[in-house]
């Protein structure tokens, strides 16, 4: 529930409980006054009868009894009651209040009755009921437009700062821009978010630079210690010793690999990659294709191509390497006599091969460090290196692995 | 060919020094930028080696001097860096080659002696070693006139021996060398056997003689 929903609906709910109550306490009062002055009406006219009475006059008029009465037992005094009266113009049967009072006068004893209408308490009702309603109503539209529409306004920096910060990200090189507001509460608001976007950015610009530094300043010993094992290579060594010089330099050699990844996946996510050029996509995915025809071939793996011109808007590097990553992918993870297709047409590259199932949740596939558990020697690193070149080209990029096929889908933007 | 390599690591240029004074080059070595800038104008070199951060300020700015003063100086840049921004920008500025740490000695040595055949105007166009014959224009191979039918990546991987003879070459080195090091190529190293075990054939097949060796566990080895 929004802000604006659950202010509206707390002002509906008071002011609808306002308007019952008040309605009710009117009708209430109302109805008191009405009958007190109707009572008193009645005793008055009573009063006026039993004085003519008393004069000898005989009074004969509508809605009024006089009944003398002979059993001396009835009691004296008023009493007052509701009945219902034939109505002949309206046809129809009306509730009267009447009062009936009992004096002596003389020897006799005098009944007299008196009415008079209700002046209709039902309509009263439902009078003041529609009133109500109708206020009811009008003041619960003029309150969700005011509320609405002046929330609207009122908040309105506040909508358009909470967009730019959802938009925001720290690896962004722009700075958050908020927009001012008078009240002191969003004021604040914007002082406190500023602040903390800056202190979030310069952590973060710190950790890249410790991250690009770190991983430089890495390469630098291990081509000291590849360069030292590349020259006890050429002495005269025992086969034990060229068997722990050779691991040694795998060791090396994944160290510098994973190394170059790390580094690359920081400058992907720094943006740092933001020239564009026309690549003609087909022919980088040939000529990388070509250079690796013989590394299929010694794997006995049949490579089906389908490529058709493909015109891309993108970074140089980035394709280099998503289509080497993707290969090398491929080739490494292709069972021997299997088969790799390769799909380019329609803006889609497709790339799919025969192999073994994932030794991990499918989900997984484009995370860091995620690798086939039977393949230890792998960065785990290739694939999400692909992921975020996709993300920054705004592809989409896809995995499933059907019937023995994993397939990999990108959707390419293209410019023509 | 004289050389100056300009690296501050004294372990990686002591290392440098070796090997390329064993495969000929005469050398000379500064490990600050003010050496580098000395020597640069006191002497005159075919190439050099350039390290982009070094104590007392940046390769590159080495490289301008160098542009500014004319030189004909071939230039390779090494760089811990991989980055693209140093590698356009060293290119730019006018080096020829740019190579990232870490790297093998042999390749070092192959990307040099292709920068400076490269750099030598009339047409030395041609290696020869005993009576094998590169071509590197046409990219054929012959033996006393006989030419040597030699796939694209056997000729690469002929001249990457002959240029690194006498050394022991992994077979990393190798693999990197033809297919680049963007693969994962640890799983490769088989089909680097193949190739070389079929330039070794074809190439004893015309010379008779069995210029390859295998050292068990490390590579393999051109004797010269």
């Amino acid at each position: 529930m929004t802000l604006l929903h659950k202010t509206t609906r707390d002002y509906l709910i008071a002011s609808v409980s306002i308007l019952i109550f008040t309605g009710f306490t009117l009708f209430v009062i109302l109805q008191k006054a009405v009958s007190d002055e109707m009572n008193e009406q009645l005793e008055l006219q009573a009063d006026q009868i039993f004085e003519s009475i008393r004069l000898g006059n005989h009074v004969n008029a509508p809605l009024i009894k006089i009944d003398k009465v002979t059993d001396n037992n009835t009691s004296l005094g008023l009493v007052f009651g509701d009945s219902m009266v034939y109505d002949r113009v309206q046809k129809e049967m009306e509730e009267y209040h009447y009062l009936k009072e009992t004096q002596v006068i003389g020897d006799s004893r005098y009944h007299v009755t008196v009415m008079s209408s209700h002046i209709g308490w039902d309509n009263y009702y439902l009078t003041i009921f529609f009133i109500f309603l109708l206020t009811a109503i009008l003041l619960t539209l003029s309150g969700i437009l005011i509320n609405y529409y002046s929330n609207k306004k009122i908040l309105k920096p506040f909508f358009e700062n909470l967009k730019n910060v959802q938009a925001f990200s720290v690896s962004s090189p722009y700075t958050l821009q908020l927009h001012d507001s008078t009240i002191t509460e969003f004021k604040e608001l914007n002082f406190t978010l500023k602040d903390l976007t800056e202190r979030s950015k310069k952590e973060y610009l710190a950790l890249r630079e410790f991250t690009e530094n770190a991983s430089h300043e890495i390469q630098i010993p291990l081509s000291i210690i590849q360069s030292k094992l590349d020259r006890m290579s050429q002495l005269e060594i025992t086969e034990q010793m060229a068997g722990y010089i050779t691991q040694a330099k795998s060791g090396v050699n994944r160290l510098s690999k994973m190394n170059k990844s790390l580094l690359l996946l920081a400058k992907l996510d720094n943006q740092l990659f933001t020239e564009q050029h026309q690549i003609v996509f087909n022919d980088v995915l040939d000529s990388h294709l070509r250079n690796m025809e013989d590394l299929f071939l010694a794997k006995n793996i049949n490579l089906i191509e389908t490529l058709n011109k493909t015109i891309i808007h993108s970074h140089q590097y980035l394709i280099d390497i998503l289509i080497s990553n993707f290969l090398s992918n491929v080739l490494k993870y292709t069972s021997t006599n299997g088969t790799v297709k390769i799909n380019l047409k329609n803006n889609v590259f497709i790339i799919s091969n025969t192999g073994s199932p994932l030794g991990f949740p499918e989900e997984y596939i484009f995370d860091r460090f995620t690798k086939n558990p039977e393949n230890t020697s792998s960065t785990g690193l290739g694939l999400a290196i692909i992921k975020e070149i996709c993300v920054l080209n705004h592809w989409t990029l896809t995995y499933d692995f059907q019937n023995g096929w994993h397939t990999f889908i990108i959707v390419l933007k293209q410019i023509n | 060919m004289k050389l100056l390599l300009v690296e501050d690591e004294q372990f990686l240029l002591e290392e440098m020094d070796t090997y390329l004074t064993e495969q000929g080059y005469r050398c000379e070595k500064a490990t600050t930028y003010t050496e580098g800038q000395e020597k640069l104008h006191l002497y005159h070199y075919d190439a050099i080696v350039l390290d982009i951060t070094l104590p007392g300020g940046n390769g590159l700015s080495l490289l301008e001097i160098l542009k500014k003063q004319h030189k004909n100086v071939g230039v390779l840049i090494l760089s811990a860096k991989d980055s693209l921004y140093d590698k356009i920008t060293g290119l730019e500025m006018g080096a020829d080659d740019y190579i990232t740490k870490p790297f093998h000695l042999e390749e070092l040595n192959a990307r040099i002696f292709s920068l400076l055949r490269r750099r030598t105007f009339d047409g030395e166009n041609e290696v020869k070693f005993d009576s094998l014959v590169i071509n590197m224009v046409t990219k054929t191979v012959s033996y006393k006139d006989e030419s040597i039918v030699l796939t694209k990546k056997e000729y690469e991987l002929l001249l990457y021996f002959i240029v690194n003879k006498n050394r022991v070459v992994s077979k990393q080195a190798i693999a990197e060398h033809l297919w680049g090091d963007h693969y994962d190529m640890a799983e490769n190293y088989d089909t680097v056997y193949v190739y070389t075990m079929n330039l070794r054939k074809k190439i004893t097949t015309y010379t008779g003689i069995d210029y390859i060796k295998t050292v068990y566990g490390m590579g393999y080895k051109w004797i010269a």
